[in-house]
């Protein structure tokens, strides 16, 4: 067994051995299933590398954002033009509205989950939601269909809650959580440090020597193992990757947690994390409409407008596909305590990035924004349009331990005419 | 297909009608003071005397002071958990059926028999789900009892921990999670506490199942009904559970197309279906589109209009404007009232339209039949009484199959046939130990399903009282439980040992959510019931409205005033379900609830990191810790490293152990003996069940 010294100091570890011990390293990457880099496959479809979604819980208003319409369903938002002649925004959105011939926005969504458990879940999985299993997001997905694309970070992240899973696929391919953006990776600070921490390590696995030597099983074993990877992660500079508290640019994102998770999500993606999901909740306006959307929208827009600036002036922006998902859309009929209410029948989302057509509005809703009228959009279709982006393959079945099969996005059709 | 599973249960049966009937020849030997002995069946303490059952079937009543003190201790136990002739002999005959294959698959004998401190720490585990504090080590340890393991366990089978570890099982495997539901305006808090309460009065598990598959009503009147509406929406999925839980069959895919690995079509899948195809699950909200017929009912005990008329009474009486949103719990009150359980005869299973098996047509009504085993005797019941009947009916033992198999997987780490959700008669065939899975197949039905007294027989076993096997078995081989398999800890197990580091043994009388409170909310019988009663109701509805699920308790027998536990320094039964709050419940894999038996067991780097840097563990071993302060009663340093090893793994150090501690603490102080609890709490060791 090696000496703590040697585990905890990279120094004396060759920059070899450092790799392949980091192709395991993980937050998640289990030993169960072994690593098996796969090659990118040539992209056949989308050109995007990387994915930031952002998920407005509760339920984004349509009508106050990208689908303004005339009238009384507008309560007292404001239209605003935007720097493409066609696309019109609701006026909390000023900052996007310049940023608007980087955007597709989609007008015809619709679900048939007016809730938000089942809503929420068909707009991350792309399956509805079920009571036999449990289908992964996007991350562990394209990790499966794609392997792994960092051998030191993991490859999805989830900024916004503290639980995350792979739901069939293996537990290793599960995002890792970081539920407060600003607080990095759990537990990475030692509670002791130095030579006394060297100490503990060194009886940790004195013990633990003599029970893997008696047991031969894979789980102890397995153990040992995530102790030196965790011991390797402590003392590793992709830890760094996780910590925003000296990005210049981070007022520009906004202070909020929807700010600063987009901010964390850009420097995972220029790190190399392929996806990462940003949740965000408050959007389930069901009392005063004005007052939330004077705090949200704007929070939201100024997050987003910086992302995609910060993307496109890293050089990231065409590898990156940023999307903004809910689970639906609020009533246009203003409710009796001045609220919108939960409204599946149409709403919208919106891509960037990674190749999407900027300034392209997609379907349309009628008048009052109650009824698609052109080119609807299901949340299958939606996550098959981001996979599209990914250059996923939506065709490859992958099988659930009870051999059911599953498809990317449950055979949605994308939408190709976002692409560029 | 009945006729292709006939010859399977016919074998079953005379395999169990041929097996070994246990009699009163196997009671225990009683001694009395002046050296005569006799074999008689305990049958309980009457003031000063014992009452026993003889051989010959006549009862004799001896005066308790005749018998060795040795007899009079056995007498406490059992008057409280019943004799253990049969329990006894029961777990002999195991061995005996499990030692004679253990030849043929090439072992002289089961593993050496398990030392006392490895039997005290796995027994604390297995059955009341956490480590035992140093204290009940020591006293184990140190006892010269002779029937001292016997006795732990009896202890320990009736001590609340019991119960707390069994409902983390069922948990998992039935799902019980309090928000799920609750997105349906469903409140499942009654029916989570429904299995607390089922668990610890040992309820025969036969008749809970029954209970869950002919509840009527709403959770208030009826919690069992719980089982039914957790699935609310998803029909067939819920029928796909019932599959996987109580009948060990996983025919979810049967509900798309044929069934492509067994015997089952697609038709089969509806025709079992059929029997909850009549349940209906509302008020005012209809069930999936398959399943739909006829007119909807109202809550069946309910007056016709039960619901528009109490609001009416609200909006005139109380002023509640029925769309205001600051009024929405009322809403939420009168829809968790509406949702029961009730069977509707105009309601059907149809066929699907797009239906590509074989075994029926498209849109057709599909007609109740099982698929397995004998018919269901249908005439003047209910189809969920008729399925319900069938299913545990004695000449139906693949149910006793299920749970038993069940049991032995929870005590051994393997099951006797698996996967556990899903085996094929072929499977039941085929199992290693088929004489042993028919045993104890037989032994449930035996014990009427009293879950206690199995887990009794096989935790006195020779075969569970081994040390656990060295070398992992794999899992597609046919293993001959020469012993136990090492086992990681389940979260709760690991949550539970972390609170009684934290917080010593009285955390397992410490409870925490509890669900009666909302039973007696939503108990509501609108036919005596005037609606000012009902609207108290609500006013106790509305106080706890807001507080995390699962958390509202009630205060006293009756009451109907919530009182909100924020204390989460709770064992996992007691927290709300699942409790997901970023705890460590949740790093080490507990179930989310979703699908059944999700609890995984693999380890991950954030796990380790928790465990090395983590809050808890700073409580646990830290200075102000209880470990290191409980070491402030020994005086040499090799009697703290001492203490330390008991109460973190329930051991004595080794030699090696021994030296390296006590140099720790003489150098290092208290700062030493938390480096070494860290230590051990930071070795596989600690997480794994040996």
């Amino acid at each position: 067994m090696d000496h703590i010294a040697s585990l905890a100091g990279k120094d004396s570890l060759s920059r070899r051995y450092f790799m392949e011990m980091s192709a395991k390293l993980s937050l998640g990457v289990g030993l169960t299933v072994p690593f098996l880099p796969r090659q990118l496959k040539a992209q056949e479809t989308g050109k995007a590398k990387n994915l930031i979604y952002i998920y407005l819980s509760g339920g984004m208003t349509h009508l106050d954002t990208f689908d303004p319409k005339r009238g009384d369903v507008m309560g007292n938002t404001e239209t605003i033009d935007t720097v493409v002649d066609n696309m019109k925004m609701g006026q909390h959105l000023s900052g996007l509205a310049q940023q608007a011939d980087k955007l597709a926005v989609i007008n015809s969504m619709f679900s048939t989950n007016g809730a938000h458990e089942q809503g929420q879940y068909i707009m991350r999985t792309g399956y509805e939601k079920r009571a036999t299993i449990v289908h992964p997001t996007i991350g562990p997905w394209a990790e499966r269909l794609l392997g792994k694309k960092n051998e030191v970070l993991p490859d999805s992240v989830l900024i916004g809650q503290s639980t995350s899973n792979a739901g069939f696929m293996d537990p290793s391919l599960s995002p890792l959580p970081i539920a407060n953006p600003s607080g990095g990776v759990p537990n990475t600070e030692l509670i002791v440090e130095g030579d006394r921490f060297s100490r503990r390590m060194e009886m940790a696995q004195k013990l633990g020597n003599q029970f893997t030597e008696k047991f031969k099983y894979s789980g102890p074993d397995s153990y040992v193992e995530y102790y030196k990877q965790a011991n390797q992660l402590l003392n590793s500079d992709e830890l760094s990757a996780f910590d925003i508290s000296n990005e210049s640019n981070a007022a520009d994102y906004g202070t909020g947690r929807l700010g600063q998770g987009c901010l964390l999500a850009r420097k995972l993606v220029e790190s190399g994390v392929r996806v990462v999901e940003v949740v965000s909740g408050g959007w389930d306006m069901h009392v005063d409409v004005d007052g939330s959307t004077a705090t949200r929208i704007p929070e939201m827009d100024k997050a987003v407008t910086t992302l995609l600036k910060d993307l496109e002036s890293r050089g990231l922006l065409d590898s990156t596909l940023v999307a903004i998902g809910t689970e639906f859309g609020r009533t246009p009929d203003i409710n009796m305590n001045s609220g919108r209410d939960h409204y599946p029948a149409a709403y919208s989302c919106v891509l960037a990035g990674g190749g999407i057509k900027g300034g392209t509005v997609y379907g349309e809703t009628d008048g009052q924004g109650k009824k698609v009228k052109t080119n609807p959009v299901t949340p299958e279709d939606f996550i098959a349009t981001i996979g599209h982006g990914m250059g996923l393959n939506l065709e490859e079945t992958i099988y659930s331990p009870t051999q059911r099969p599953f498809t990317f996005g449950d055979k949605g059709k994308p939408v190709t005419e976002l692409f560029g | 297909m009945n006729n292709k599973t006939c010859p399977t249960i016919v074998r079953i049966l005379a395999v169990l009608l041929a097996g070994i009937f246990i009699t009163t020849s196997h009671a225990r030997t009683w001694t009395s003071t002046d050296g005569k002995s006799m074999q008689a069946i305990f049958l309980g303490i009457e003031g000063d005397n014992f009452r026993f059952k003889m051989r010959d079937g006549n009862q004799i009543v001896v005066p308790s002071d005749r018998f060795i003190k040795a007899d009079r201790e056995a007498a406490e136990r059992l008057d409280l958990i019943g004799d253990d002739s049969f329990t006894k002999a029961s777990a002999r005959q195991i061995d005996t059926l499990l030692a004679g294959n253990l030849k043929e698959a090439g072992f002289s004998s089961f593993n050496e028999p398990l030392p006392d401190d490895l039997f005290v720490r796995r027994v604390y585990l297995d059955i009341i789900g956490r480590i035992p504090t140093k204290e009940e080590f020591l006293e184990f340890a140190e006892s010269a009892r002779p029937d001292k393991r016997e006795a732990l366990i009896d202890d320990l089978l009736l001590s609340p921990g019991y119960a707390s570890h069994m409902f983390n099982y069922f948990a998992d495997m039935y799902r019980l999670n309090a928000s799920e539901a609750f997105v349906n305006g469903i409140r499942m808090d009654p029916y989570i506490q429904w299995w607390r309460d089922q668990l610890r009065a040992n309820r025969p598990y036969h008749e809970m199942v029954t209970d869950m598959l002919t509840a009527t009503g709403n959770v208030g009147q009826n919690p069992a009904s719980g089982f039914l509406l957790r699935d609310t929406g998803m029909e067939f999925d819920a029928f796909a559970n019932f599959g996987q839980t109580m009948l060990g069959i996983d025919i979810s895919c049967a509900q798309c197309h044929d069934h492509p690995f067994d015997e089952w079509t697609q038709g089969d899948f509806y025709d079992m279906a059929a029997f909850f195809g009549n349940t209906q699950r509302s008020l005012g909200y209809r069930p999936a589109a398959a399943m739909m017929g006829g007119g909807m009912i109202e809550m069946p005990d309910a007056p016709e209009g039960w619901k528009k008329q109490f609001e009416n009474y609200a909006v005139e009486e109380h002023g509640i404007v029925l769309r205001d949103q600051s009024d929405r719990q009322f809403r939420y009150f009168v829809q968790a009232l509406g949702w029961n359980i009730s069977d509707n005869e105009t309601l059907e299973t149809v066929l699907p339209h797009d239906f590509r098996g074989s075994g029926g047509k498209p849109n057709e009504v599909a007609r109740p039949k099982t698929l397995i085993g004998n018919a269901a005797k249908v005439g003047g019941k209910t189809r969920r009484e008729a399925v319900a009947e069938w299913l545990t009916d004695r000449d139906n033992p693949r149910f006793a199959l299920v749970i038993a198999n069940r049991m032995w997987d929870r005590a051994f780490g393997r099951p006797l046939v698996g996967p556990v959700t899903d085996f094929a008669d072929s499977s039941i065939r085929g199992a290693a130990q088929p004489e042993t899975l028919q045993f104890v197949t037989r032994e449930m039905q035996r014990v009427n399903y009293d879950l206690r007294e199995f887990m009794r027989i096989l935790y006195n076993t020779r075969a569970y009282q081994s040390i656990a096997t060295e070398e992992e078995p794999d899992w597609g081989s046919d293993y001959a439980f020469q012993g136990p398999v090492l086992r990681r800890m389940r979260a709760e197990q690991a949550w539970d040992s972390m609170m009684l580091l934290q917080h010593g043994k009285e955390i397992d009388e410490k409870s925490g959510a509890d669900g009666s409170f909302y039973k007696a909310v939503l108990d509501i019988d609108f036919n005596t019931m005037s609606n000012d009663e009902v609207w108290d109701h609500f006013q106790a509805w509305k106080m706890a409205s807001g507080r995390r699920m699962g958390n509202a308790v009630l205060a006293s027998e009756g009451s109907m005033t919530p009182t909100v536990i924020d204390d989460n320094d709770l064992r996992a039964s007691e927290l709300a379900q699942p409790y997901t709050n970023a705890s460590m419940l949740d790093t080490f894999g507990q179930s989310d609830r979703v699908i059944t038996d999700d609890h995984n067991y693999d380890g991950s780097v954030p796990q380790v990191l928790a465990l090395m840097n983590g809050n808890v563990t700073e409580r646990l071993t830290g200075l102000s810790s209880k470990v290191v302060e409980d070491m402030e009663e020994y005086d040499g340093p090799d009697d703290k490293v001492r203490g330390v090893f008991f109460t973190l793994l329930n051991r004595f150090p080794t030699k090696d152990e021994l030296s390296l501690g006590t140099e720790m603490i003489e150098d290092f102080g208290d700062d030493g003996i938390s480096d070494l609890a860290w230590a051990l709490m930071n070795s596989p060791e600690f997480l794994f069940i040996q």
